[in-house]
């Protein structure tokens, strides 16, 4: 329970990997909130506050702080998650492609963190969800990577301006099983010999879980990770420790 | 990158090569010949393959370095350019792996650049300054399996690169690292030894480069070339990536 008293935000908490984190912020003892672009999920614990809220549309992220200051008061610990994926290279991306996607990954986190900044009180934790593909690229995925990419600069610059106050730091997460990296995989011609190989890559031996990010998420809210801020964590299972050539798999 | 001789940009300069005779090394030498500089190809091998004089070193040996250092300052009065491409390579975990095999590898690798570096200063100071140029690797950033102590001493070199570019910056000595991905020389048909050589894997090895090849020795010396010259001259400190795009990506999934 490191998290009594707290009271958090999570961004896109419906499923995946959003739904992870709200379930353990909560078990930690936190108040939680959490939001998505329509109805509340039948499943969703009673006690996690709900709210219809599409974090890339200015006056909603507003109105949603102002249902954060009028239920909790003030926050604690801002998890922004929420985030969509397009499966195309640079060339056939569309301008309508780039709002979606830089709408919801980028503007959304930048109006999230914008909003809800005024409401957190010293020792406030923000994490971002980036990703492994904001370092080093997935093909296919251009927007999305250079997307992850602007969230990790984002989150050294929030350390930096609004430290000692706040923390900010961003989660890289590797292939998590969710909705997803399922969409991803589809791509692929034979995707179970896909995400075989996939496996193969990974030297702990498995994908990652929902509950692998929500455990370091948690960690990262609370007060124990008092001294780490402006950084980029990696958490996926060694996958980026190796060669993408990966010779060993020859 | 410009590499004719009709454009020499090391004319006057002199350089010495460690693992001069090696892949990389040779071209190298020969390239820097071509931009007319006097090179020194110093290595434990016998028989340089270039244009450039031959010079027996054993880079773990401090007295051997003291006596190549010995012999440039006397036939030359100074040294330009040092580059460090000396290495070995050991393919096995880190369980396989004997001490003595670990302090060979790091003898060779890392304490062998140290003491060029070390012994080349005066020398470097003696010409106003000059370029140092070490070889790291993308294994110094990320692994490849079954090469443990070989990635630990690319990591050193990478830390040592920055600390002497800190270090020796106000004398105008630069240091930097270029760090190759993989290139074809007798170093990587050694790696690639157990599992086949590098031909029947050819294609494989190609597909997984953005490029669609792996790296030639020329590549290698184009960058080494621009790092020595004096376009480069406010380059130091910096890990010179150099590998066709590999390390860009995500592991690639093999569809
Ligand atoms: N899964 C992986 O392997 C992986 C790897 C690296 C990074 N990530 C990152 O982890 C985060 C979560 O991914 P996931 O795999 O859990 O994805 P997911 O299952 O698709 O969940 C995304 C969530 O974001 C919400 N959302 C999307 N756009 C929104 C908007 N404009 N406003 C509010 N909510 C929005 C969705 O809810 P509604 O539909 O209710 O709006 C949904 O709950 C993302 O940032 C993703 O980029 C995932
Ligand atoms: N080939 C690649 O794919 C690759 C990739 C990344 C980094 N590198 C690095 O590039 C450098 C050159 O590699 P290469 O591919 O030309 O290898 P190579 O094996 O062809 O050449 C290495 C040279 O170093 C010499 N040498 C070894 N021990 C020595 C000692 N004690 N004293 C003096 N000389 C000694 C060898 O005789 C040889 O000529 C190495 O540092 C290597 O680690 C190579």
């Amino acid at each position: 329970m490191r998290l009594k008293g707290k009271t958090a935000l999570v961004t896109g908490g419906r499923q995946g990997i959003g739904r992870a984190i709200v379930e353990r912020l909560a078990d930690e003892g936190a108040r939680v909130m959490t939001c998505g672009r329509a109805y509340r999920p039948s499943d969703l614990p009673k006690e996690i506050g709900w709210q219809v809220a599409d974090v890339s549309d200015g006056a909603s992220v507003r109105k949603l702080a102002g249902q954060v200051r009028a239920t909790f008061g003030g926050l604690s610990i801002l998890v922004n998650n929420a985030g969509v994926q397009i499966e195309k290279t640079l060339a056939e991306t569309t301008d309508a492609d780039w709002d979606r996607l830089m709408g919801t990954n980028a503007k959304g986190v930048f109006l999230c963190c914008r909003e809800m900044i005024p409401l957190m009180e010293r020792g406030g934790s923000i994490i971002n969800i980036g990703s492994v593909s904001g370092n080093t690229a997935d093909p296919g995925l251009a927007l999305y990577n250079a997307s992850k990419a602007f969230v990790h600069g984002l989150t050294r610059s929030i350390a930096v301006d609004h430290g000692p106050a706040i923390r900010c730091n961003a989660i890289l997460p590797g292939w998590i099983m969710t909705g997803m990296a399922d969409a991803a995989f589809a791509l692929a011609s034979d995707p179970d010999r896909a995400k075989a190989d996939a496996l193969s890559r990974h030297p702990a031996g498995r994908f990652g879980q929902g509950s692998d990010i929500a455990a370091l998420a948690a960690w990262l809210a609370c007060d124990e990770a008092g001294f780490a801020t402006g950084q980029c964590y990696t958490l996926d299972g060694g996958l980026t420790a190796a060669s993408p050539l990966n010779p060993g798999l020859f | 990158m410009n590499g004719g001789a009709d454009n020499a940009s090391l004319g006057n300069r002199i350089a010495v090569v460690t693992g001069g005779c090696g892949g990389i090394g040779t071209a190298i030498c020969e390239r820097f010949v071509r931009e007319g500089a006097t090179v020194y190809a110093a290595d434990i091998a016998g028989d340089s393959r270039s244009a450039a004089r031959y010079l027996s070193l054993d880079v773990t040996c401090e007295d051997s370095i003291r006596a190549m250092m010995e012999r440039i300052g006397d036939e030359q009065g100074r040294l330009d350019i040092l580059v460090n491409a000396a290495g070995i390579e050991i393919e096995s975990t880190i369980e396989e792996t004997t001490l003595a095999d670990w302090n060979r590898i790091f003898a060779i690798n890392v304490t062998g650049m140290f003491l060029a570096c070390k012994h080349a200063l005066s020398l470097l100071r003696r010409a106003g300054g000059g370029s140092i140029i070490n070889f790291g690797s993308y294994d110094g950033f990320i692994a490849d399996p079954g090469l443990a102590a070989y990635c630990a001493t690319k990591g050193a070199v990478h830390a040592l690169t920055r600390a002497m570019a800190c270090d020796h910056g106000p004398e105008n000595i630069r240091v930097n690292a270029v760090c190759p991905g993989y290139v074809d020389t007798p170093m990587l048909q050694g790696f690639f030894g157990s599992s086949g050589d590098i031909d029947s894997l050819r294609q494989a090895v190609q597909d997984v480069h953005p490029v669609r090849r792996y790296g030639t020795p020329e590549d290698v010396a184009n960058l080494v070339n621009w790092l020595a010259g004096d376009e480069a001259r406010y380059a130091s400190g910096q890990l010179w990536v150099l590998d066709g795009g590999l390390t860009a990506q995500v592991q690639q999934m093999r569809l």
